[in-house]
């Protein structure tokens, strides 16, 4: 799945022409142990090629794009959607946005300012800053944003990855570069969209406009957001409770068979 | 080679205890502990040269033989307590410190003792193998003797091992999951030591190797449970009331 080995050297030579794999590694803060082995396994990791064109000033999406697996990154320049930018809040910034929207004007922080923008939420001095991509449930979330019931068989049927180890990499918050991309492709929205919810590159990188997201959050209706904010809580909540569940069990096994 | 696995599965037994010893001093769970003395008891009489001693003492009729069945029954019996309640399985509990449980182990400990006190007394003779020499009556008592010994524990770990499979799917730390599913190697053995009981004779040389992995698989498998949370706990983890200190 990774880059072919010997497309990342032609890469790496252009990138950096007679400079020393150690040099290299110092810049880029890639181990030069992991470096070597990627390639001599013939298969370099995408992170490798985001931390040195980052070193070296390069849009790494526009590197990653010189890849054969990657070519269409950068010819495709859909903006994200709405949906796909308030995905890519984290459940706190969220429930901020509740809060400060529902609030009383006054207790939200800002007293005098703001008051006249009804159901925008932008308080006088300006929200708190969004927290960047990615959140606690990033990429369960873009998905979702982007899913219209069958996108989960496409990607499957265009990669050849079973559902279930797709729907694995979600629940873990993972999912691997090239499905990533694969997946906003059968979904027809912006191909860096995964890319920045795995966090391999951030929103600047990929070329959302900055602020974007905070705007489509503003353009969700009171409505709509409390809705969303409901969702990521119930399902906020059923991960906690699993994960008390198995904290519980564990601790029964120690108590009796420790 | 037959000759070699008493003495393994002795070793195995011997060091859980001797390691389990200090938490049991400390009062942490001393069934482990007791359940570990337990098999290394067991462990011994199941050598020749310790067999033959300790029957000598008492009286050379291969008392020592039901004593070493009774042991084993209530070892598997501990393990078996502590097993469904660490895995939270409150049915196959029932099944083995419940009534029906109870009862079990009454029928097949009154069964074993009773086949035993039928059979002509017979001179002290590791694995109780040369009692069916004796006379007609005992070469047709033997295979009840066995199926006694034997039926207790396949009964427990048949009702354990749908809880130990459970475990070894759940999202549990991946040493408790080996462990789950070194016990449920054990259940099997353990089952599949019954059935050589019947089986044709050219199967039987594995049943000495069948029967010491049942023990050893139990064993290890608590062992590594146990791992699991040292190394929970060596990680900064929660609870540490076990180790470190």
């Amino acid at each position: 799945m990774p880059l072919p080995a010997k497309a990342f050297q032609r890469w790496l030579n252009g990138v950096a022409p007679d400079t020393s794999t150690a040099v290299i590694c110092r810049v880029s803060g890639v181990k030069r142990t992991t470096l070597a082995q990627q390639l001599v396994r013939g298969k370099v990791a995408e992170t490798t090629v985001v931390s040195i064109s980052r070193a070296y000033d390069i849009n790494p999406v526009a590197a990653l794009a010189t890849f054969d697996t990657y070519s269409d990154l950068v010819s495709s320049s859909l903006p994200p959607s709405d949906r796909e930018l308030v995905s890519q809040i984290a459940t706190v910034d969220l429930l901020r946005a509740v809060i400060v929207r529902t609030a009383p004007t006054g207790s939200a922080g800002t007293g005098s300012t703001g008051s006249g923008s009804t159901g925008s939420g932008s308080t006088g001095t300006g929200p708190p800053e969004l927290s960047p991509p990615p959140h606690a449930t990033s990429v369960k979330n873009w998905v979702d944003a982007i899913d219209d019931g069958e996108l989960r068989h496409r990607v499957s049927a265009a990669t050849g990855v079973a559902p279930q180890n797709y729907s694995a990499q979600l629940t873990a918050n993972r999912l691997a570069p090239e499905l990533a991309v694969a997946t906003s492709r059968a979904a027809g929205v912006g191909l860096a969209g995964g890319l920045v919810a795995t966090g391999l590159v951030t929103e600047a990188e990929s070329g959302w406009p900055p602020g974007a997201r905070q705007a489509a959050l503003d353009r969700l209706s009171d409505g709509d957001l409390a809705a969303l904010a409901g969702e990521r809580l119930q399902a906020l909540g059923k991960a906690l409770r699993r994960q008390e569940q198995d904290q519980e069990q564990t601790e029964r096994i120690w108590e009796n068979l420790v | 080679m037959s000759e070699i696995l008493p003495w393994i599965t002795l070793v195995v037994c011997a060091s859980a205890a001797l390691a389990r010893l200090p938490s049991a001093v400390r009062g942490v769970n001393p069934t482990l502990f007791l359940i570990f003395l337990l098999a290394t008891a067991a462990g011994i009489l199941s050598i020749e040269q310790f067999y033959m001693a300790i029957d000598g003492a008492l009286g050379g009729i291969n008392i020592a033989h039901v004593l070493l069945r009774l042991i084993v029954f209530a070892t598997i019996y501990l393990i078996a307590v502590r097993v469904t309640k660490g895995f939270g399985a409150p049915d196959a509990h029932r099944m083995i410190s419940g009534r029906p449980g109870l009862a079990m182990l009454a029928i097949f400990t009154a069964a074993l003792v009773t086949v035993f006190l039928l059979m002509e007394p017979a001179a002290s003779s590791v694995r109780f193998r040369e009692a069916g020499a004796v006379s007609a009556r005992n070469e047709a008592l033997l295979p009840y003797y066995w199926a006694a010994a034997r039926g207790y524990l396949a009964y427990v770990s048949l009702a354990l091992l749908p809880a130990l499979l459970r475990s070894v799917r759940e999202s549990l730390p991946p040493l408790v999951r080996t462990g789950a599913a070194l016990m449920a190697a054990g259940a099997v053995a353990t089952v599949a030591g019954l059935c050589l009981e019947f089986a044709p004779l050219q199967l039987l040389v594995v049943a000495p190797a069948v029967n010491n992995g049942a023990v050893v698989f139990y064993t290890s498998g608590l062992v590594l449970v146990w791992m699991a949370r040292v190394k929970a706990a060596n990680r900064g983890g929660h609870g540490t009331s076990s180790t470190g200190r």
